[in-house]
């Protein structure tokens, strides 16, 4: 079982009011295949916030995370995280995000341990023996440390997952859909990511289809919609119409239509 | 300095993990083993029972089924960041893109050069050819030989692994530009085996040399833009 107090460790941060923005774009877009994904947001999450980016399946939620996660490179507009352009900065965006996909990204032939280690190795994590061992504990992998990822529910893949950003002092944590394969402790252990992260000024962005559970873990909430942003709100939340040719937000009539 | 240190660092991480990968899923290392002895074994059938011929022609096989073999090799350790997005969180760590290149040559190179000298053993023994009494010589090629197709393996398996067609792609992209590489090797082992006459092997394992330091620099170089999706 998780621990009740989760170790994060950010990298020196500072008071949120003097960081630039965690997250700025302006007219963001990418198209697939001709077909925008993403469509002109321009949105503004100030250092330190927790929000929720929320939609139906296709409103661009995931490729606007690969977007900041830099694992996507913008078709049009730009974005930033920290202040640093995602597209010709991305080494530095790494260095500060940490993104949670659908995929979890393990190696099915390692152990969760080596796993972890293999992470630590790369995100240049000190003390990482002792580290390794905190989160496979934090994420309630103890017990099956040295077992085979490959042997492992989705459930139990999502949590070491989180594990692993647990490894990294990221400043700006993306996460899709967190809860999805989790059992009820699995969502616990979510919502005691949230409220640690944020207690030390970690920024969170993440993208569900509800937050039913979530109204007291997030300042905010961005509403895509067709790869639009719909609405924003919320404490340090700040999104404009897009400025794109063509690029409209659309009206909750057309939505509901 | 630091920097290199950090490199280096990173890249035996990634190796490491390569290799503890595919010592869990031996099968892969056993049939490419395997698939090698076979080639050989079909050459020496296609040529007959002719010793004297199939001596002489010995360093072309040995060095054409290493390559192939080569080809199902460094292909596997590519299809490991296959695994539930592997290769998106690969990309996604704040490391030089160059050092993650550099590892996954680097378990290239160990498999290659393990695959080589197995390899070396068994032309010895199907085709009567002293292996033994050129050993250094021989090694030092084997080794070229394993780091050329490490570096352009890894190239291109990078270039391929977002490929639904990469088995079929890889060696098409793969075989033309180990040419060279196959023709230094080739000559340099013949060379090697029949005790230098002509003072040729320094020469080609200078090529070999060459090679190897041209591909692995373009390989780093570029390397990284293949880790993008876009």
């Amino acid at each position: 079982m998780p621990q009740t107090t989760i170790y994060v460790s950010p990298r020196s941060l500072g008071a949120p009011d003097t960081r630039p923005p965690a997250v700025a774009t302006t007219d963001l877009a990418r198209l697939f295949a001709g077909s925008p994904a993403v469509a002109g947001v321009s949105l503004r999450i100030d250092a330190g916030r927790a929000v929720a980016l929320l939609g139906p399946n296709g409103a661009g939620k995931t490729t606007l995370l690969r977007l900041l996660a830099t694992a996507i490179r913008p078709s049009y507009g730009r974005a930033s995280v920290d202040g640093l352009d995602v597209d010709r900065n991305a080494a530095l965006v790494r260095e500060r995000v940490a993104y949670l996909s659908h995929a979890t990204g393990l190696y099915d032939d390692l152990s969760a341990r080596e796993n972890l280690r293999f992470a630590a190795a790369m995100l240049g994590t000190t003390d990482a023996t002792p580290r390794v061992e905190r989160a496979l504990s934090d994420v309630g992998l103890r017990d099956r440390a040295d077992d085979r990822v490959r042997d492992f529910s989705a459930g139990m893949r999502k949590r070491l997952a989180l594990g692993r950003i647990l490894l990294g002092s990221a400043s700006l944590v993306l996460l899709d859909e967190p809860y999805a394969a989790l059992d009820a402790d699995g969502m616990g252990l979510v919502d005691q990511l949230l409220v640690a992260w944020r207690e030390v000024g970690v920024t969170v962005l993440l993208a569900s289809h509800s937050t039913a559970r979530l109204d007291a873990l997030l300042d905010g909430r961005v509403t895509l919609e067709r790869g639009l942003v719909l609405a924003a709100g919320g404490e340090g939340v700040v999104s404009t119409p897009p400025s794109l040719p063509g690029a409209t937000r659309p009206s909750v009539a057309e939505v509901l239509r | 300095m630091n920097a290199l240190r950090v490199e280096a660092r990173i890249a035996l991480a990634v190796a490491r993990k390569d290799a503890l990968a595919e010592l869990r899923g031996r099968h892969a290392t056993v049939s490419t083993l395997f698939f090698a002895a076979v080639v050989l074994l079909l050459f020496g059938f296609a040529l007959g029972p002719d010793a004297a011929r199939l001596a002489a022609a010995a360093p072309g096989f040995l060095w054409l089924a290493v390559v192939f073999a080569g080809i199902l090799a460094v292909n596997r350790l590519h299809l490991l960041e296959t695994d539930d997005g592997a290769l998106e969180q690969l990309a996604l760590y704040p490391v030089p893109r160059r050092a993650i290149y550099a590892g996954k040559a680097l378990g290239g190179f160990a498999v290659m050069l393990i695959l080589g000298v197995l390899v070396l053993g068994a032309v010895g023994v199907l085709f009567a050819v002293d292996v033994i009494g050129a050993w250094l010589p021989l090694l030092t090629t084997v080794v070229l030989g394993a780091v050329g197709v490490a570096a352009v393996g890894t190239f291109y398996a990078g270039v391929t692994v977002r490929l639904r067609a990469r088995e079929v792609m890889l060696p098409l992209l793969m075989l033309p530009a180990l040419a060279p590489l196959l023709l230094g090797a080739v000559k340099a082992t013949s060379a090697a085996l029949a005790g230098d006459p002509f003072g040729e092997l320094g020469a080609w394992l200078q090529l070999l040399v060459a090679f190897d330091v041209i591909m692995i620099v373009a390989g780093a170089a570029t390397y990284g833009y293949l880790l993008e999706d876009g």
